[in-house]
């Protein structure tokens, strides 16, 4: 029988004031996918249907004891907003909308790219589920809205496609600084309106994503490209009132750890890894911050439910002993095809091992 | 006929451009190769593919990341573009040839085509069937061109599953394919349990694990 005295918000909340909660939160990094296809919907309505999705997350979130964040979205934003195409995923191994046409083909491109307005792309959808998830806050909820700045170089890399923006650090550097420059003012000339639209109470900062892990880019490429407009955005939501942001360091970041380290993410900020960062180098860099993280979600959907028991139970009894706060989590999205029993073991093990 | 020296020093510079990521130069000393004479096949293999190597140990070294890679790998197709063509059989022999692609449901493909550059510079002939490859497609080719070695990739945890289906139709159709698998969300115990018969981690080691592979198979 659960002991549970605390509310997963409760806990969260605790962590937020720099205090101890009765036991480690749970709060899988985007169940979406996983949550669709538990409710019998289809993958594709975790990014078109913004009611199918917020119902299904509650509830899943509700089934399996987890912190319960609505957010809706996908890595390869920003294609179809500045004027690409994606197309949603539909086949059995689909997992996310995938770019079709980048908005820039090619540099000539670059002049002619028109910042989006409020229907342009994901807009329109997003906004139906904000409006949705912002009529209610549960006892599994500490934040139901979200405001994202800092991710324009991730942007920038939808927009004219991975392999040829890479190309563009070393080749065309100076167009590379001109794109992420475009995108972050327009982003940044957003968030006074978008505070004006939600306020700040129950709003959760948002920064992160994989395209500046050093899978792809050296620290150098990071710190030159990708590190400014993550401390410009992030200084604007903490002067706009926004106390903490969660970041998702997407992937090997192990040399990017110092740039990160530089960003003022909050008081305090919630500090997402993955499997690539043990959780107490993540610790020595955010000392003062809540660090949340990180089980490998392939194990999730590959291992046996006691090989998820184990490593999670892992992550658990290192991340109870961290001097800072901490959360599980996964390191990057719950795998959406995971085996049911696989991710009960998951709470089952938090709820084994993680009162403090 | 070009002396000793004259040799050296283009050989030398094709190296250097492939290293300094300079198409144009890479270009223009291969036609600089063929206008006088220069054996193609030392200018390519000494050259272009060496320095390859090279860059696949900057890589590794964390001295090289993506970008560097694939300008380096365009110096080396500038370069292959005007050589090959002089490049005859009985210099190279028999070329091991691969089939690569993303797995059906991914479209992530810079692991991949690293990993072809990798396989292109080390001599291979490389049939890539590209992104959100089709599983029955992976087969079809295997089943026409008989492979030395199939190697599929996959970023996504969702579309890793596909992989055991896609060996299955492979190994149905040609029971000695040796196939390897990549991608970020692997391992090699998961790899071995999808029934391939090889694994690697990156695409600096892609073409010596494919070798290890063969030779374990005895191919």
């Amino acid at each position: 029988m659960s002991k549970d005295v605390m509310t997963e918000r409760q806990r969260v909340e605790a962590l937020l004031n720099y205090k101890r909660p009765d036991r480690v939160p749970i709060w899988p990094f985007v169940p979406n996918g996983f949550a669709v296809l538990y409710n019998n919907l289809t993958i594709a309505d975790a990014y078109t249907n913004p009611e199918g999705l917020y119902y299904s997350l509650r509830k899943t979130c509700q089934d399996f004891g987890w912190v319960f964040f609505p957010w809706m979205g996908y890595a390869s934003f920003g294609a179809w907003e500045f004027g690409g195409d994606i197309k949603m995923p539909s086949g059995e191994y689909d997992q996310a909308p995938v770019v079709t046409r980048h908005p820039v083909e090619k540099e000539e491109d670059l002049p002619n790219l028109k910042m989006p307005g409020p229907d342009a792309g994901f807009f329109p959808t997003a906004r139906s589920f904000s409006g949705l998830a912002r009529q209610e806050r549960l006892d599994n909820e500490p934040f139901n809205a979200v405001i994202t700045s800092g991710v324009a170089y991730g942007i920038s890399c939808q927009i004219a496609g991975v392999d040829k923006f890479l190309k563009w650090l070393i080749r065309k550097p100076g167009l590379v600084h001109d794109l992420i420059r475009q995108i972050s003012e327009w982003n940044y000339a957003s968030l006074p309106l978008q505070k004006e639209m939600f306020g700040t109470e129950g709003v959760l900062g948002f920064c992160g994503g994989p395209w500046g892990s050093n899978k792809l880019i050296s620290p150098k490429q990071f710190a030159e490209f990708t590190l400014p407009d993550i401390k410009e955005g992030q200084a604007r939501l903490r002067a706009l009132g926004y106390k903490t942001t969660y970041v998702h360091i997407c992937g090997e970041h192990n040399a990017n750890l110092p740039y990160w380290a530089q960003v003022d993410f909050g008081d305090p900020g919630i500090i997402g890894i993955g499997a690539e960062i043990e959780l107490e180098k993540a610790a020595e860099y955010f000392p003062d911050d809540i660090i949340l993280g990180n089980l490998d979600p392939a194990i999730v959907q590959t291992g046996t439910p006691e090989d998820v028991y184990e490593a999670t139970k892992e992550c658990v009894e290192r991340g109870k002993q961290l001097g800072c706060g901490y959360i599980f989590s996964t390191g990057c999205d719950l795998p959406p095809r995971a085996p049911v029993e696989n991710v009960k073991m998951m709470t089952k093990a938090v709820e084994d091992y993680g009162w403090y | 006929m070009a002396t000793e020296e004259r040799t050296h020093e283009l050989v030398q510079g094709l190296y250097d451009a492939v290293i300094n990521m300079d198409e144009d130069v890479a270009r223009d000393l291969s036609q600089t190769v063929v206008d006088e004479g220069i054996d193609a096949y030392r200018a390519l293999t000494q050259g272009l593919t060496a320095a390859m190597e090279k860059v696949g140990e900057l890589y590794t070294t964390s001295q090289y990341f993506v970008p560097e890679l694939l300008l380096c790998a365009d110096a080396l197709y500038a370069g292959l573009e005007v050589l090959q063509p002089y490049v005859t059989l009985e210099q190279t022999g028999k070329k091991r040839q691969i089939i690569i692609g993303t797995v059906e449901g991914d479209i992530h493909d810079i692991g991949k085509n690293l990993v072809k550059i990798m396989f292109v510079a080390g001599g291979w002939t490389v049939h890539d069937l590209g992104k959100d490859v089709v599983l029955s497609r992976f087969a079809e080719e295997q089943a026409k061109i008989h492979a030395d070695v199939v190697a599929i990739s996959a970023l996504m945890t969702t579309s890793m599953l596909a992989m055991p289906k896609a060996i299955a139709l492979i190994k149905a159709g040609d029971p000695h394919a040796a196939i390897m698998l990549g991608g970020a969300p692997l391992t090699r115990d998961i790899a071995e349990s999808y029934g391939a018969d090889g694994y690697a981690d990156d695409a600096a080691g892609a073409v010596r694990e494919a070798k290890e592979m063969l030779a374990r198979l005895k191919r």
